[in-house]
C-alpha cells in the first residue's frame, strides 16, 4: 500500500482516538478506537479503547417502529457516550474526530443520533466524519479478522449484499430482490410470536436446534440475487395453518416420511436450512466470479452459527479457501466499527461541514470512495 | 478445486480421462477426448467434449441438496434443447444423468493467450490488461458486445430467460458467442423477467468491467435491439422490456436498505 494515512497526525502524538456513534436500527452503540501511527495491517491493528451498545427491544409480536426507536437513543444517548469515554479512560479534548453513521438505515433513528454526533463536534470543536454503515461493518470485519481482500457477504436487519472491492470502491455483486435477510427472519418470529429478546434470529437458531423434519420451502437464487419474500409468505400461510383454532388439513404440516406433525422448531429448521443454503450458494457464485477465496461474514445475521457453518463447509471445498467471521460484538451494529471506518477515511482528509452532515436512509455502499485503499 | 469433487466423478466415470477446466460455484467442469457412444460425432469439435458435473454440496440438507441438483441438472439439459431447436448459438448435448448432476456436451471456445478459456470475460480482462485504452472500446469490441446483446434478443424473443448472464457465462468462438451455463434458466414471456436478466448482466458488467462499462452496456442493448427486428409486433414488445429494464434500474437502486 503506497496510501499516505498520516496527514492529519495531531503534533506530539502518534496514535490517532475516534468516537463513533451508530443508531441506524434498534441499536445505539458507541465506541472508541484507538490507531498507532502508520499503515494499518497486523503488525499495527486498532485497538479497541470501548464498546458500549444499547439495543431497544420490543415485545413479542411487534416490530420496532422508528418513532420509538428514536425516542429510545434519544433517551439514552448521553449516558452510553458518558460510559464509553469512562471505559476508554479519554475525554472529549483526547479525540480526533466524531465519526456517525451517515446512512442507510431508518430515518428517524439516524436523524436523533446525529445530532448528537454535532453537539458533541462543537462542544469540543472536532471535525465531523460520516461513514456509510455497511461500509463500517466490511472495514471492521476486515481489521478483526485480518482478511486482506475477501468476498463480503454483508447479512443483516436490512442488508443483504455480496460485496468485493475493485478499483478504490466495494461494489455489490450480488443482494436481495425484496426484503433483507433479517427482515425476514423477524418478520416469522413475530409470526410465530418467538421473542425478541435478545433477537429475534438467535431464538430462530435456538429453536432450530431442535427441529428434525424439514418442510420444502421456495428456493429462489437468480444469479448472484436471492428473493425472499416468497418464502415468508409461504411459512406465513403454513404458520396460519398451524396456530388455526379450525384445524384445516395442509398436507405440508405432516413430514410425508415419519407421518409426525410439523412443529413451530421444525419450521424454524427448515426456514435457516433455506435461505442459510441460498445466501451461501451466492457467496459461493460471487466468489467464483471474481476469482477470490477468502469470505468474510459481516452484520447481525453473520454471528449465526449455523450460517457460519455451512459457509465453512462451503469454502473447505474450495482450493485455499478461508473464512472469516467475527463475534457478536463487532458482527452485531456497533460503534466502534463507525469510528474505525469513520478514522481511516478522517486520516484520509474525508471530514464534513456541518451542513453536509445531513443522513440519507439511502446511502450505496458503492457511493463511498474507499481512498485509503489502492489495490 | 479439491480432490475430493475430482475422485467423485472418477468414481461415476471409471476410465475416462477428465482435466478440470474451471470450478464454477455450482459445478465442475471438466474437458475430455471421449465420446460416450460413438467414435463419429458430427459437432463443431469431434475431438473434445465437455462434462459438467453438480456435485453435492455438503453445506445443504440432503434433501433440498437433492432436489436442487435434480431439477437443475434436467432443467438445463431440456433448456439445451430448446436452443438448439432455436437455432440460438449453444453448446449440444450429447448425454445426461439427472440424478447424479453429469451432462456430457459439445466443446466451445479455444484457449486464449494468458491460458485461460476464451469467455467473453477473459477476452475483455485480457484487452484491457494489455492493449491501449482506445482498443478496449475498438470496433471489434463493439461488434462482439453486439452479438452478445443480439444472442440474448433472440433468447428473449423465444421466450427463454437465462437467470445468471454474466461475462463469464459468454464463451467465444472463433470471436462469435455462445451462451453457456443455463442452471438457473426458466420460460417466461414475461418483460419484467427479461428486464431482470438484462439488469443482472448490466449489474454483472459494471462490476467486472467497470472502466469501459457504460460503453459495453450501451452496445449490448444495441444488439438487443437489433435482434427484436422492425416487426411492428416485436417493436412493442422490445419497448415494453425497456421500460420494465428502467423500473427494475430503480428499484435496484432505490431499494431502502436499514440496519
Amino acid at each position: 500500500m503506497t496510501v499516505d494515512l498520516d496527514k492529519r497526525l495531531r503534533p506530539g502524538r502518534d496514535y490517532y482516538l475516534a468516537l463513533g456513534l451508530e443508531g441506524s436500527a434498534n441499536k445505539l452503540g458507541v465506541g472508541i478506537i484507538r490507531h498507532g501511527v502508520g499503515e494499518p495491517g497486523p503488525h499495527n491493528s486498532a485497538q479497541v479503547l470501548s464498546n458500549v451498545r444499547d439495543t431497544y427491544i420490543t415485545p413479542p409480536g411487534e416490530g420496532f417502529l422508528p418513532r420509538d426507536t428514536a425516542r429510545h437513543h434519544r433517551h439514552w444517548v448521553v449516558r452510553i457516550i458518558k460510559r464509553a469515554l469512562a471505559d476508554a479512560g479519554v475525554c472529549g479534548r483526547d479525540l480526533d474526530c466524531i465519526c456517525f453513521t451517515q446512512g442507510p438505515g431508518m430515518g428517524a433513528p439516524l436523524q436523533s443520533v446525529v445530532i448528537a454526533a454535532r453537539t458533541l463536534a462543537q462542544l469540543w470543536n472536532l471535525p465531523l466524519v460520516g461513514v456509510n454503515h455497511c461500509v463500517g461493518h466490511i472495514e471492521m470485519g476486515r481489521e478483526i479478522t485480518g482478511a486482506q481482500n475477501p468476498v463480503v457477504l454483508y447479512v443483516s436487519g436490512g442488508n443483504t449484499q455480496i460485496i468485493a472491492y475493485s478499483r478504490q470502491r466495494y461494489r455489490i455483486f450480488g443482494e436481495t430482490l425484496d426484503i433483507a435477510i433479517g427482515n425476514c427472519l423477524d418478520r416469522f418470529a413475530r409470526v410465530l410470536k418467538i421473542s425478541n429478546d435478545p433477537a429475534p434470529g438467535y431464538n430462530i437458531e435456538q429453536m432450530a436446534k431442535k427441529g428434525r423434519h424439514l418442510v420444502e420451502l421456495p428456493y429462489t437464487v437468480k444469479g448472484m440475487d436471492i428473493s425472499m419474500s416468497g418464502i415468508l409468505q409461504y411459512v406465513d400461510v403454513l404458520a396460519k395453518d398451524m396456530f388455526s383454532s379450525t384445524p384445516k388439513k395442509n398436507k405440508n404440516l405432516v413430514d410425508q416420511e415419519s407421518g409426525e406433525l410439523i412443529t413451530p422448531e421444525d419450521l424454524c429448521f427448515s426456514l435457516q436450512e433455506s435461505l442459510y443454503s441460498m445466501l451461501v450458494e451466492i457467496t459461493e457464485r460471487a466468489m467464483a466470479h471474481v476469482q477470490s477465496n477468502q469470505v468474510l461474514i459481516v452484520g447481525g445475521v453473520g454471528s449465526n452459527e449455523r450460517l457460519q457453518e455451512m459457509m465453512e463447509l462451503m469454502v473447505n471445498d474450495r482450493k485455499n479457501g478461508s473464512i472469516h467471521a467475527t463475534d457478536e460484538r463487532f458482527c452485531i451494529d456497533n460503534g466502534i466499527m463507525i469510528a474505525h471506518a469513520g478514522l481511516l477515511s478522517y486520516r484520509m482528509g474525508q471530514t464534513k461541514e456541518l451542513k453536509d452532515t445531513v443522513c440519507t436512509q439511502r446511502f450505496r455502499t458503492d457511493e463511498v470512495w474507499v481512498n485509503w485503499r489502492d489495490d | 478445486m479439491t480432490d475430493r469433487v475430482v475422485q467423485l466423478v472418477e468414481d461415476i466415470l471409471p476410465g475416462i480421462p477428465l482435466q478440470v477446466v474451471s470450478q464454477g460455484a455450482e459445478a465442475v467442469v471438466f474437458r475430455t477426448g471421449v465420446h460416450p457412444y460413438t467414435a463419429h460425432p458430427s459437432l463443431t469439435n469431434p475431438n473434445q467434449f465437455i462434462i459438467k458435473y453438480r456435485p453435492s454440496k455438503k453445506y445443504r440438507h440432503p434433501k433440498i441438496d437433492a432436489s436442487i441438483t435434480k431439477s437443475r441438472t434436467a432443467g438445463e439439459v431440456k433448456f439445451m434443447h430448446r436452443l438448439a431447436k432455436a437455432g440460438i448459438n449453444a453448446p449440444n448435448v450429447v448425454s445426461a444423468d439427472f440424478k447424479r448432476g453429469l451432462i456430457w456436451m459439445e466443446h466451445l471456445g479455444e484457449v486464449l493467450p494468458s491460458g485461460e478459456v476464451s469467455s467473453f470475460k477473459n477476452h475483455l480482462w485480457s484487452v484491457e490488461r494489455t492493449r491501449s485504452p482506445d482498443e478496449c472500446v475498438s470496433e471489434d469490441i463493439q461488434r462482439i458486445c453486439e452479438q452478445v446483446g443480439q444472442l440474448i434478443g433472440q433468447l428473449h424473443h423465444n421466450d427463454m430467460i437465462h437467470g445468471d448472464l454474466t461475462s463469464s457465462n459468454i464463451v467465444l468462438q472463433k470471436k462469435v458467442p455462445y451462451l453457456i451455463d443455463f442452471g438457473l434458466s426458466s420460460y417466461s414471456g414475461l418483460a419484467e423477467d427479461k428486464a431482470v436478466d438484462l439488469y443482472v448482466l448490466e449489474r454483472a458488467i459494471q462490476s467486472t468491467h467497470s472502466m469501459y462499462a457504460y460503453k459495453y452496456n450501451q452496445w449490448l442493448l444495441k444488439g438487443y435491439e437489433a435482434a427484436y427486428g422492425t416487426n411492428k409486433q416485436n417493436r412493442r414488445k422490445y419497448v415494453e422490456v425497456m421500460g420494465k429494464l428502467e423500473d427494475v434500474r430503480q428499484r435496484g437502486r432505490k431499494r431502502s436498505m436499514l440496519g
